[in-house]
């Protein structure tokens, strides 16, 4: 039944079978170093067979549902990318975990659904065709859903549904499209440039862009693009901080792979340069950027501060991606990696400081420096590359991106995709510095009463939660000086699609 | 004479059912015994159906029963769609029968319900196995006769005003699809009512009353498709919720509601045949009617906070989805509109045996007090979940199968009515994803109570943590286990039955 590389299926069962013996064995519930024994094991196991099956190439067919309905996976330089990525940060937020769930209960749900997710991840990222993406996205919904629900607050089931509701929405607004390309197209093996040919779209050509409109609006749910963008803020921050910075930082990409799979691997960027729906869509992410940022800097608890901060970075990625250029492309794909590293290293710290502080609102952070200096240092660095002054990482994408708009042909689009993007810059640096200064310079008023009676002056985060933040944050600058190798690897991609 | 099997599998329950009405076994004499022989029952009559198809696997039988003259034939036949039907129904009813004696343990007149339930499983093989219209049309009218009882058994004012209802509901329909009936008979080109693949019409004579005939079809459409709670002649249904589960699950998701749609594709497809409606604007009119019942269906359920009530709008809204694809009038919609038919039997009796195995251990009914269950009966709520998935269409499960037939049967078409109709459906699968949802989400995650409220858990959750709840015994969780599975397989490998569903498609459209 199954033909192809076996191998492709580890990174998928392996997690998510260790993720149900979690759920299921009571041992992990009355035992926390077992749990967080196979969690961590598991985890760096995961990162060995994502290699693995990375290096090893190849497809798999993995089920058919029908004739028409295939489930296969494959190896290519997009699903490398997001791979690794993946792999690199799950197992790295899954160490900070150990130490920070230990303040929360009932660990074993949060770690046992935290391992489906990364097989679920695992498979969305190799998927090869639009049925497996579909059905995938959809698992990664469900999977992750209780990562949001974990409080149990009344806050978290609201949000919970809202995420769900959303999520499904956006999925069934995609589907129609799907409906519609598999119509036309029986095949829907992923294909550099698209697989729709012009016989069979004949007299349809309208209904495509209809469809490819429902798809990028309906997948860029996930990834917090205006209009369907409301769940993002009210989900990511109830969440137990590590996981929000998986939603944040991963599962948001979730979305922008599939946009990316259908307009350059399944319509194909030609059909849809110069139309109304490549005008709508660069005219939406914009909207997402500026509104984002704004709302950023209005919000005074932190970690819906950085909610807001992503709807606003993951537009930056999908605006790139909507200039259907081969520039806008590399900064799109670059900002991926940079936007997942550094928003990671930023929801880790302010889960360090709620566990340490038990401060939530960025007004509570004043003379956080004296408290823990390394962590805001590891913030600081962050924080820069994401407003993007160089050399850090940040600085790459978004030249990449503004270039890619003025050389984009899109009319106005061109040089006011570049204004918004450095407004927000302006934001950005807005709603991340004022912790920075604060913290580091409280002002002669401060006398750290707090920080004197609660004994927390020096008190930083354990070991296990500071290292994944510091590789983080050193990842973030160091992309920033070295982006050589990354940058060739997305440029051939981008050679192909386009 | 081996035809004679072919009467077998309608004759044997009812005569099983009546002998058990003459010869009463009262409650306090009920025993495993009489459960055993009632399964048995059951169980062999599900054999003759099996053997039924298989027989006529080597080609089609037909049994004439009597003629009231030429052309009024009442005649048994079993060709492929039928036995797509009875099959299922014949898989579903020992599983059901098993449930209902452990639901029904501690109710009154256990031998008037079972007897009325057993006569009732050959009166839907009636239908299934109907040869002509007319035959079909009787056992229409005897379905509602020999269900009401079961509507009305728990004997209360609900009960009782549900029956009217129902019987209300379907006199008047039976008496508009009898419209139907008499001119199908009229124009047919054959003498008789009997079903031929494709349609049965003298086209001549018809194209030239082609709209009166037209009239005489939307007429039927909405009489058979009061069975099949088409809007607005749906209320009976949610109404009929009241009655004991067995009967809500099997009769009210499956065995009577299906047998309205079932008879809907036996009167467009077999009788009036797709070629002579498609395009017409009756194809609008009844295409439309599904449509605005499907959106309705779905949203009256997520207003609905009683839970079997609930699961009746959802029954409300899934059956137009199988008429939706019959509206579409194509090989492919008769094929989705099975596929359909199928999925939805399995998902929504999985559903509904949930909910009445949560009434049968807790006595919980509604919604908002199902908080923390999840934890108390494992196997049920992970039936439920599986249920649910498959009603939202996820994929790898069944209920994406079948939306994706109807969606592709839609695109297919053509038509931007039909392209419109896709939209309905994923707008309620979205609220099928909330009504669905929301239950389960409330069963694994109880809220905790937050600021300002009693500390622990809220009210609700709060009772259900204190009370004794657990799974069902095996009688009950047998069968759910089987539905789900059914639901996860038909989710993970359809190719062989959607093979036999488009060669009936390809014959009759």
């Amino acid at each position: 039944m199954m033909e192809g590389n076996m191998i492709l299926l580890l990174p998928m069962l392996c997690p998510m079978a260790a993720g149900i013996l979690v759920l299921t064995g009571k041992v992990f519930r009355k035992n926390r170093s077992y749990l967080t024994g196979l969690s961590t094991g598991v985890l760096v196991l995961e990162a060995a067979l994502t290699v693995w099956a990375l290096a090893s190439g190849g497809s798999l067919t993995v089920l058919r549902l029908t004739e028409q309905l295939t489930i296969s996976l494959r190896v290519d330089d997009i699903s490398r990318l997001f791979a690794a990525l993946t792999a690199a940060v799950w197992l790295l937020v899954g160490i900070y975990s150990v130490a920070y769930m230990s303040h929360e209960e009932e660990e074993h749900r949060f770690f046992g659904y935290y391992l489906m997710v990364v097989g679920v991840l695992m498979a969305l990222n190799f998927s090869a065709n639009l049925i497996t993406l579909y059905v995938f996205y959809e698992l990664m919904t469900l999977t992750s859903l209780p990562l949001v629900l974990h409080e149990r607050s009344r806050e978290a089931v609201r949000a919970g549904l809202k995420y769900l509701f959303y999520s499904v929405a956006g999925a069934f607004l995609a589907l129609f499209g799907i409906f519609f390309v598999a119509g036309v197209s029986a095949d829907l093996t992923f294909t550099a440039g698209g697989i729709l040919s012009d016989e069979a779209l004949a007299g349809k050509e309208g209904l495509l862009l209809v469809s490819a409109f429902c798809m990028i609006v309906g997948f860029g749910t996930k990834a917090g693009m205006f209009p369907l963008h409301g769940w993002l803020p009210t989900a990511h921050p109830v969440a137990p901080a590590s996981a929000s910075a998986v939603l944040s930082g991963l599962i948001t990409k979730a979305g922008v792979l599939a946009i990316l799979r259908v307009v350059y691997y399944v319509i194909g960027p030609d059909r849809l340069r110069g139309t109304w729906v490549q005008t709508v869509w660069i005219l939406l992410t914009l909207v997402t950027v500026f509104m984002g940022s704004l709302l950023a800097y209005r919000e005074p608890v932190m970690k819906k501060r950085l909610a807001y901060s992503t709807v606003s970075q993951v537009s930056y990625v999908l605006f790139g991606l909507s200039l259907l250029n081969p520039v806008g492309f590399v900064g799109a794909l670059i900002h991926v990696v940079f936007h997942s590293v550094i928003k990671h290293a930023l929801f880790l710290t302010a889960g360090a400081i709620i566990v340490t502080t038990g401060w939530t609102r960025v007004e509570q952070m004043r003379g956080l420096g004296t408290v823990m200096p390394k962590t805001l240092t590891c913030y600081t660095i962050a924080s820069l590359a994401l407003i993007g002054i160089p050399p850090a990482s940040g600085f790459v994408s978004k030249w990449y991106l503004a270039s890619g708009a003025l050389s984009s042909g899109t009319g106005v689009f061109s040089w006011v995709g570049p204004a918004v993007l450095l407004v927000s810059a302006l934001l950005t640096a807005g709603y991340l510095l004022p912790l920075t200064i604060t913290g580091f310079f409280p002002g002669h008023d401060f006398k750290g009463e707090e920080i004197e009676k609660r004994k927390l002056a020096g008190k930083e985060p354990s070991w296990l939660m500071l290292e994944p933040i510091a590789v983080l944050a050193a990842a973030a600058f160091l992309f920033g000086c070295f982006p050589g190798q990354l940058i060739s690897m997305v440029q051939s991609i981008a050679a192909a699609v386009l | 004479m081996s035809d004679i099997i072919l009467a077998l599998p309608v004759l044997f329950p009812l005569i099983s059912g009546i002998i058990m009405l003459i010869r009463p076994v009262r409650d306090e004499k009920w025993n495993r015994k009489q459960e055993l022989f009632i399964e048995g029952l059951v169980i062999l009559n599900s054999l003759f159906v099996a053997a039924a198809i298989a027989g006529s696997m080597s080609g089609e039988r037909r049994l004439v029963v009597f003629r009231l003259y030429s052309v009024l034939t009442v005649m048994f036949k079993l060709d492929q769609m039928g036995s797509v039907f009875a099959g299922l129904v014949a898989f579903l009813w020992p599983l059901a029968t098993l449930y209902a004696f452990e639901y029904m343990k501690h109710e009154e007149r256990k031998n008037t319900f079972f007897a009325f339930y057993t006569m009732t499983y050959g009166i839907t093989m009636g239908i299934a196995l109907s040869g002509t219209l007319v035959t079909l049309y009787l056992f229409y009218e005897m379905l509602t006769l020999v269900t009401l009882p079961l509507v009305l058994f728990t004997l209360t004012v609900e009960a009782v005003r549900a029956a009217r209802a129902y019987l209300y509901y379907s006199i008047g329909g039976a008496a508009f699809a009898f419209l139907g009936l008499i001119f199908v008979l009229g124009y047919s080109g054959i003498g008789t009512s009997e079903f031929v693949a494709g349609g049965m019409l003298d086209m001549p004579r018809a194209m030239a009353n082609r709209d009166t005939l037209l009239l005489l079809y939307v007429l039927a459409f909405f009489g058979f498709g009061v069975k099949a709670a088409l809007f607005p002649c749906y209320r009976w249904l949610p109404k009929a919720a009241v009655a004991p589960t067995p009967v809500t699950a099997l009769l009210h998701a499956v065995a009577v509601v299906k047998s309205g749609a079932f008879a809907i594709l036996r009167l467009t497809y077999f009788s009036y045949g797709a070629e002579f409606l498609r395009g017409s604007w009756a194809q609008w009119v009844v295409m439309g009617a599904a449509m605005v019942t499907i959106a309705f269906g779905s949203t009256m359920a997520v207003r609905e906070v009683h839970w079997k009530r609930r699961l009746a709008y959802s029954t409300v809204s899934n059956l137009s989805y199988i008429l939706f694809g019959a509206t579409l009038m194509t090989p492919f919609g008769l094929a989705a509109a099975l596929s359909h038919l199928v999925a939805h039997a399995f998902m929504k009796i999985c559903a509904f045996f949930c909910a009445g195995a949560v009434m049968h251990q807790s006595g919980k009914t509604y919604i908002y007090q199902l908080n923390g269950l999840g934890k108390k009966m494992p196997v049920t709520f992970a039936c439920l979940t599986i249920s649910s998935l498959s009603l939202m269409g996820i994929p790898l499960f069944a209920g994406f199968i079948s939306k994706w037939n109807l969606a592709m049967a839609a695109f297919d078409s053509g038509s931007g009515l039909g392209i419109g109709g896709v939209a309905v459906l994923l707008y309620s699968a979205l609220m099928t994803g909330i009504y669905m949802m929301t239950v389960v989400v409330r069963a694994y995650f109880p809220r905790l109570a937050g600021k300002g409220e009693k500390p622990g858990f809220d009210e609700e959750t709060a009772k259900t943590a204190s009370q004794e709840v657990t799974d069902p015994s095996w009688r009950m969780v047998v069968p759910l286990v089987i539905f789900a599975g059914a639901i996860v397989v038909i989710g993970v490998h359809s190719a062989p039955l959607m093979r036999l569903l488009m060669t009936i498609g390809g014959e009759a459209g």
